[in-house]
């Protein structure tokens, strides 16, 4: 039978799903293509400087446009995002540094010290945090959290703290570094809460029993004990927050108080981030007749892409040997 | 109850309650069922551990004062802002009500899921059943990374793309379709962790049948799962319905309800009305974004807990 | 997992199912019903949406047929979504470049009424004051070189104010803005520092000052000036009641004649009656630091950008009628809707000037 291998047969049921399913990869890799050949032009004009430079000029868009290098650029025009970056890894690093230990508490907490139907309703509760929307947390954060540190916290902590670097200086308007780091924080908490939660009840008892057996105390199992035997667990859930921090939009926008141009001073100072900056210049962006602007967007959206693709591929390789025996929060969580 | 665990430095099974160890706590003399080998826990070690689970409790209060609190805004002031005219009229300017954008949302969020769940649960099923292929394990991969693509990002594609590129202005199909992207892999993987629960025991007895694959996967298999799934789309849904940012650009906004058209007309949607009203200085705005917020975060959260509750029903 | 507790869900997964379909459904349904109307979107300016808020409703009783959505964006998106015709109206404080003319032909910049920019400020105590405030003080300000509020410079112009020493906090629209090209033509045409440094436009790169602040749009100008102590702003006249009722305070600014002027029926009007000669056909002129000893100096045409050629005869005729409407001295530009906003209706000559470009409209 040696035609039986060009015999027409109708596609496999295994084959259609393997086609199917690349629908997947296929989003992801239509995006990543679209912004590398859109913001091609621009990564050309502007060079590596692009993410070293402090201003973001969308040049004289009343003028006419000139030739440089070849491309066509407004007069004044020049790119550069290092504000940006610093606005970004600040806010976010301020995230992880008031997250984790409140998401390791509650972790503690939920694992350790409720149990049954208690820990459920909790741990639903620490898990609905996740769920509210971003631009809810914004709207709460412009109510609430901005006058209240504004007029109260900041001006306190500018005079309590002028000692410490950073922490001195002008307050500002309550619009900033720090208050994006909290609504950030308050974001990633329940992601990192949740994954550490799962690991903590999920290591083996004899541990527990072990060392409760040699005479430590209660916390003591728990923080020498079993919490070393997360750290893998708590490292990777961290980054995978930080994947979250840093891509984040609404409520960032919304708090952040839209710096242009200069790096903050102190923790108080407005500051802006990579992807608060291309819901709030696409407008003006799009304005420029030679379409730089908005190519530098797309360059904007593809390094925070990559970054983004980059962290969470990192938190998904230490999360892996765990997830697959455990819960799929880490996968499914928001 | 807290400390009372810390004292206790008896051997405990995880069963043994915590009930006897607050009783050596409280010093009563009830505690006969423990032997006497509790040694004196130093002064400095119990205040490590008094400090550890007061510091422990400082985070989940902080964190339960805060949920508190945004609730506590959005649900005041969402209901003072409530009225029949809400649900019955649509958005005029600052004003008026907010029928446009709680159809948009559902148009929205009904469209997004009817591209995803079929190629999310199929590219599920495919990273379930044949997970030891390379591709299976690729996809995997790129779900879990796809989740992690800003939500921007994914809204500038859609604007560039379909708006300009396509010309199809701002419209339910962009609109959906990158919403679509959005809820992609959290379908899919829900699906797979699903599928991955079910006893092998299941696809054998099938098999034995005589069942051909497809109808093992289909028949079989997805149905048993089927709670996982739901569980899956239902968090979809939640995405669906607070995202603002990818919709911006996208969906676009309107004071009137749907015509029905898929391109070259705009829709409006229930966090627009947030982000756009918030800050505006009219009442009647303010108002606007606080009534979208309730509804928003009332909804979110009514889908969280009946979707923790189908998975915690199925799992008993 | 057994055969009991798959059953129900199974079905519910079903029923959700039909659910959902039925759903999608009623609204494809619905939405047909009402195909027969005209849609059109207005996006961009601010502060035009105040005016287009009034002006829709009270058009819907003339022509119900023609529905309007309104959007506060930003000049910017007004003009950029207008010329890749996303918007059928794109409202604009400013009007088209000439590279953008060049880039996209046939489109017109029509003007609908005058509008024209405060220089607020938030300085507890002085809110009610009228601080007298130079064109070249303000470009100072947004550039770093006047840090307090007690500089010689403001002393100079206020004497007997007891200026506090606090850092000022200018705050500037970080959307592609009209307001920040009649606020940043004030600055280029006055000061030749902030020219040279900065210029004009919708963005412009806003030099680093430490602590300013950015807004996204005029309402989120209002609240980050009532938010923020010791800052500064520009905000369009739309929201000048919003401003009274924060209590914030408005400066009485400086104009080319070197006196301090409010905004005012009459300030602004000696502007454009200075201006209104030398306006083109096609109506792209700025009317910013007008000459004239009470001349208002920011004072500006706020725009409806739109395409000559629309997509069909009866959108267009729709929007030649909406414009009429709008532009009459009876109806949309009568003193009860510009009062609301604090706009000044245009003059007979530009009101002709503006019908002749409307009857391009095809």
């Amino acid at each position: 039978m040696s035609f039986r291998s060009i015999s027409f047969k109708p596609m496999r049921f295994k084959t259609w799903m393997a086609v199917i399913a690349g629908g997947v990869p296929a989003s992801l890799a239509a995006i990543i293509l679209f912004l590398v050949i859109y913001s091609w032009p621009a990564a050309h004009v502007n060079g590596i400087g692009f993410i070293f430079r402090d201003t973001w000029n969308i040049g004289n868009v009343y003028a006419n446009p000139i030739q440089v290098n070849g491309v066509t650029i407004m007069p004044g025009a020049r790119y550069g995002i290092l504000f940006l970056i610093a606005g970004t890894l600040l806010s976010s690093l301020i995230a992880l540094l008031l997250a984790v230990p409140v998401g390791v508490g509650a972790a503690i907490f939920l694992a350790e010290v409720v149990r049954g139907k208690l820990r459920t309703v909790m741990s639903v509760i620490v898990e609905l945090f996740a769920a509210i929307p971003s631009v809810v947390y914004g709207l709460w954060g412009y109510v609430v959290l901005v006058p209240l540190l504004g007029h109260h916290v900041y001006p306190f902590m500018a005079k309590t703290l002028s000692w410490l670097p950073f922490f001195g200086g002008l307050p500002g308007s309550g619009y900033g570094l720090l208050t994006a780091g909290i609504v950030l924080a308050m974001m990633i908490v329940p992601l990192i809460a949740s994954i550490l939660r799962d690991a903590l009840i999920s290591q083996p008892a004899a541990l527990r029993e072990a060392a409760m057996a040699l005479g430590a105390t209660k916390f003591e199992t728990v923080w020498r004990v079993l919490l070393p035997g997360t750290r893998t667990v708590l490292i990777g859930a961290t980054i995978l927050a930080l994947g979250r921090a840093l891509g984040e939009t609404m409520a960032v926008l919304m708090v952040s108080g839209g710096a242009l141009n200069y790096l903050p001073s102190n923790i108080y100072s407005p500051v802006s981030t990579m992807a608060a900056f291309i819901v709030s210049q696409l407008d003006s962006a799009l304005q420029d007749p030679t379409q730089m602007a908005v190519r530098s967007l797309a360059e904007i959206a593809l390094i925070l892409l990559i970054i983004s693709i980059g962290v969470n591929a990192l938190a998904r390789g230490i999360l892996k040997v765990w997830s697959f025996a455990g819960n799929p929060a880490g996968a499914v969580q928001r | 109850m807290i400390s009372g665990d810390d004292n206790h430095a008896s051997p405990e099974s995880a069963q043994a309650s915590s009930r006897s160890s607050l009783t050596i706590a409280g010093g009563s003399g009830r505690g006969v069922a423990v032997p006497k080998i509790i040694r004196k826990v130093s002064l400095g070690r119990r205040a490590f551990s008094i400090a550890g689970w007061a510091l422990t409790s400082l985070g989940v209060g902080l964190m339960v004062l805060l949920v508190g609190s945004i609730l506590w805004t959005v649900f005041v002031g969402g209901w003072s802002a409530m009225s029949p005219s809400l649900f019955t009229t649509v958005t005029q300017g600052t004003g008026g009500g907010l029928l446009n954008a709680i159809e948009g949302t559902a148009v929205l969020s009904v469209g997004a899921l009817l591209l995803a769940v079929p190629l999310g649960v199929a590219a599920g099923v495919y990273v379930a059943e044949y997970r030891y292929s390379r591709w299976a394990r690729a996809i995997r991969f790129v779900a879990d990374v796809l989740v992690g693509v800003p939500s921007i990002v994914l809204g500038y594609f859609g604007y560039v793309t379909m708006v300009e590129g396509l010309g199809w202005n701002f419209s339910v199909a962009a609109g959906c379709i990158v919403l679509a992207v959005m809820c992609l892999p959290y379908i899919t993987r829900s699906t797979e962790f699903a599928l991955g629960e079910l006893p092998d025991a299941l696809r054998e007895a099938a098999y034995a049948l005589g069942m051909s694959e497809r109808r093992v996967i289909l028949r079989v298999c997805l149905p048993a799962a089927m709670p996982g799934v739901l569980t899956g789309v239902m968090l979809a849904l939640a995405i669906s319905v607070g995202e603002t940012a990818p919709l911006l650009y996208t969906a676009g906004w309107s004071n009137y309800m749907w015509d029905g058209h898929l391109t070259h007309s705009p829709i409006g949607f229930l966090t627009y009305a947030i982000w756009t009203f918030y800050s505006e200085p009219f009442s009647s705005a303010v108002a606007l974004a606080y009534a979208a917020a309730f509804l928003v975060t009332a909804f979110v959260f009514i889908i969280n807990i009946l979707s923790r509750y189908i998975m915690t029903r199925e799992r008993i | 997992m057994n055969n009991g507790t798959r059953l129900p869900s199974r079905k519910a997964a079903k029923g959700s199912f039909v659910m959902a379909a039925m759903v999608a459904g009623a609204l494809l349904g619905g939405g047909t019903a009402v195909a027969a109307t005209t849609h059109m979107l207005e996006t961009g300016s601010s502060l035009l949406y105040p005016l287009f808020n009034l002006w829709v409703p009270a058009y819907a009783k003339v022509n119900p047929n023609l529905k309007i959505t309104t959007q506060s964006t930003g000049s910017g998106t007004g003009i950029s979504q207008a010329i890749s015709g996303i918007a059928q109206i794109g409202a604009s404080d400013a009007y088209l470049s000439n590279a953008q003319m060049m880039a996209h032909k046939g489109m017109l910049n029509i003007p609908l009424a005058i509008s024209s920019q405060m220089i607020n400020y938030n300085v507890p105590g002085l809110n009610g004051d009228h601080l007298k405030l130079s064109a070249n003080t303000i470009a100072d300000i947004y550039e770093g070189k006047v840090k307090y509020w007690d500089n010689a410079m403001i002393a100079k112009t206020n004497p007997g104010v007891k200026l506090p020493h606090k850092m000022i906090v200018p705050v500037h629209r970080t959307d592609g803005s009209g307001d920040t090209f009649i606020f940043s033509q004030y600055l280029s045409f006055s000061t030749p520092s902030w020219n040279k440094a900065v210029g004009y436009g919708t963005t412009v790169s806003w030099p680093a000052v430490p602590g300013s602040q950015g807004a996204v749009g005029n309402p989120g100008m209002v609240a980050t000036l009532k938010t923020t102590p010791y800052s500064i702003a520009y905000i369009g006249v739309s929201f000048r009641n919003a401003i009274k009722e924060a209590k914030m305070g408005e400066a009485r600014i400086g104009n080319r004649d070197g006196n301090y002027v409010l905004i005012s029926n009459k300030t602004v009007s000696d502007a454009v009656v200075a201006m209104a000669k030398k306006t083109p056909a096609d109506e792209r002129i700025s009317l910013i630091y007008a000459p004239g000893k009470s001349a208002y100096p920011i004072v500006n045409y706020e725009y409806a950008i739109v395409k000559e050629k629309q997509a069909s005869k009866e959108v267009a005729e729709h929007m030649r009628k909406f414009f009429t409407w709008a532009m009459s001295a009876e109806h949309g530009n009568s003193k009860h809707f510009m009062e609301q906003v604090g706009f000044v209706p245009l003059p007979a000559a530009i009101r002709e000037l503006s019908r002749k470009q409307i009857e391009k409209i095809h």
